[in-house]
């Protein structure tokens, strides 16, 4: 009989238990209704790409050399480059440059590798087509700049939540003058430069 | 208290002042408020559906819909429209006849049921003597369709989640039914009306919930299982039986089944409300402020404010239940099937038991209070 009454108040004190989670569990989700959305409402707004975001190439005509470094380091051998020897200057001529997006990895090797820094990453990421034979960018296409965001007037450019202010998560209404959290690059150079000075 | 607004008399006594016979103006006025309980159900579930979306998406800290009209309003208008015109498959080998009627018996015992819902005093289609009984046992149709679709689907998928609706809907089922027991037993009478009379008169205190505390859980929990909702939405879990036994519907057949499980959710969350919240009536009663203010009941304004005040009431309290509804989908994870069936048969069932003992108990020690 006594074994019984325990078994019964320990299946009573479970039930309290577990009545008493999902109240914990429902108290949880409804403190989350009243929170602001952390979605961002593309496209209307967009995130600010960081600094060394690797979106669409970009290419100077002009300055490159048809040295094929690019063609070597990419891992498929992916941009194609179109060339002449010119026999009385002993320099090749460029024709054509042209890299295909619907391939590339976007790995950044030929703008690491590249001698004269022709090739250069932007910040757009919007390569949507209807064909993909249209990702096929010439040196015209990869020659054009990007639209920033923040200079787009349809789009509320929003920070991303590593240069947001310490303490904030809502990139919503920030000063355009709120400082992110921890130090800058330049500061960091400087502070580098100052130890070093004060070693040697 | 009998006094209040009867429609159905004065609206034959227009048409009969109009010249018409007796007789016409009654069969005038019967379809009626059928068509009218029809379009309300169907609106609130389509309302239903729409706070789902926004509330699911707050609870997850997004927006939801936003600009398919003012707030997303016009998503329930666009989904209905959609698979309205949708073409109508049937798969390869399938039964017809019991594939069609699965649906269709899901769907039409839930909006019978709708007749014996009371938004005031005299606002119910039928006050029928059986009254909720008539509720349970229309709600023990529907795991008949839902086998029948699960099995005519040829798709193994489908008779698991079909299964699965039938064992949940019958186990559920006996505490639900005990539940209602026990409040059936204190206001002597099956009769939605006279349940919602007894628990009148001292405004939130009279209410059954503080009588019935474990028989309104219990009831709770065994609607949500009752309406797949998710703690208990096995039949149709996406992540083991792709949608159980509507895997193979589409169009308007699965409309059927959609409007239906919100129909039906709708129609628990108006039970409970019935049933232990107190129905139409307002927290303080309405014939008390009426009195410090002096006025007479049987004012026409008063009257017209009250059955207002009802319906609001009744909507009010379904839609704060269909709300916790929503925010228990987003908070507690789905059972197991050998869970939900010891939930059933080993916690509910027996706790319904004592439930019942208790109140017939109390009943006769406690007459004044549990109705003797």
């Amino acid at each position: 009989m006594l074994k019984f009454l325990k078994q019964v108040t320990d299946y009573l004190k479970e039930t309290r238990d577990a009545a008493k989670y999902i109240g914990q569990g429902l108290a949880v989700t409804f403190d989350h209704m009243q929170r602001r959305p952390v979605t961002v409402q593309y496209p209307y707004e967009k995130l600010i790409p960081s600094e060394r975001f690797r979106g669409r190439i970009h290419f100077e005509f002009d300055k490159c050399i048809s040295c094929e470094v690019c063609v070597r380091v990419c891992p498929i051998n992916l941009p194609v480059v179109d060339y002449e020897y010119n026999k009385e200057t002993k320099k090749k001529k460029l024709n054509s440059y042209s890299i295909d997006f619907g391939v590339c990895i976007f790995c950044g090797n030929c703008v690491e590798y590249c001698p004269t820094n022709c090739l250069s990453m932007t910040e757009e990421y919007e390569l949507s087509t209807y064909d993909r034979h249209e990702l096929n960018y010439d040196s015209v296409a990869l020659g054009r700049l990007p639209y920033k965001v923040t200079e787009d007037p349809m789009v509320t450019p929003l920070r991303e939540l590593a240069y947001l202010p310490k303490g904030t998560i809502d990139p919503h209404n920030l000063p355009a003058t709120a400082r992110r959290a921890g130090q800058r690059p330049e500061e960091i150079l400087e502070k580098m430069e100052k130890e070093g000075a004060g070693k040697s | 208290m009998d006094s209040g607004i009867d429609l159905q008399g004065s609206f034959i006594q227009a048409l009969m002042d109009l010249g018409l016979p007796a007789d016409l103006a009654k069969v005038i006025w019967i379809p009626l408020p059928m068509l009218l309980i029809i379009a309300t159900a169907t609106f609130l579930a389509l309302v239903s559906t729409w706070l789902e979306r926004k509330i699911s998406a707050a609870a997850q800290q997004r927006v939801g819909p936003e600009y398919m009209g003012p707030l997303g309003m016009l998503v329930p208008v666009a989904d209905v429209i959609k698979l309205l015109i949708k073409e109508d498959v049937m798969p390869a080998k399938t039964d017809p006849w019991l594939y069609t009627l699965g649906p269709i018996l899901v769907f039409t015992p839930v909006f019978l049921s709708y007749l014996i819902v009371p938004f005031g005093q005299h606002l119910i289609i039928t006050d029928l003597g059986i009254g909720i009984f008539l509720w349970i046992s229309l709600s023990s149709v529907v795991p008949i369709g839902l086998l029948m679709a699960g099995y005519s689907s040829n798709n193994k998928y489908s008779l698991l989640g079909g299964l699965r609706a039938a064992a949940q809907s019958i186990s559920y089922e006996i505490p639900l039914a005990l539940s209602v027991l026990a409040i059936v037993m204190m206001s002597n009478s099956l009769s939605t009306i006279d349940i919602v009379q007894q628990q009148s008169g001292y405004g939130i205190l009279g209410w059954n919930i503080w009588r019935q505390p474990v028989g309104f859980v219990i009831f709770w929990i065994a609607a949500l299982a009752e309406c797949e909702r998710l703690p208990f939405d096995l039949p149709e879990a996406e992540e083991e039986l792709v949608a159980g036994y509507q895997t193979e519907y589409g169009a308007i057949r699965f409309m059927l089944f959609y409007a239906g499980s919100y129909v039906n959710l709708i129609l628990s969350s108006l039970m409970v409300a019935v049933l232990y919240l107190g129905g139409w009536e307002f927290p303080i009663p309405v014939g008390v402020i009426a009195d410090w203010l002096g006025i007479s009941e049987t004012t026409p304004w008063l009257q017209i404010v009250t059955a207002t005040l009802g319906i609001t009431m009744t909507l009010l309290k379904a839609y704060f239940l269909l709300f916790l509804t929503i925010l228990l989908r987003w908070t507690v994870p789905r059972v197991r099937i050998d869970q939900l069936l010891d939930l059933g048969w080993k916690f509910l069932l027996p706790v319904s038991l004592v439930n019942l003992l208790l109140t017939a108990g109390l009943k006769l020690a406690l007459p004044f209070a549990f109705g003797g």
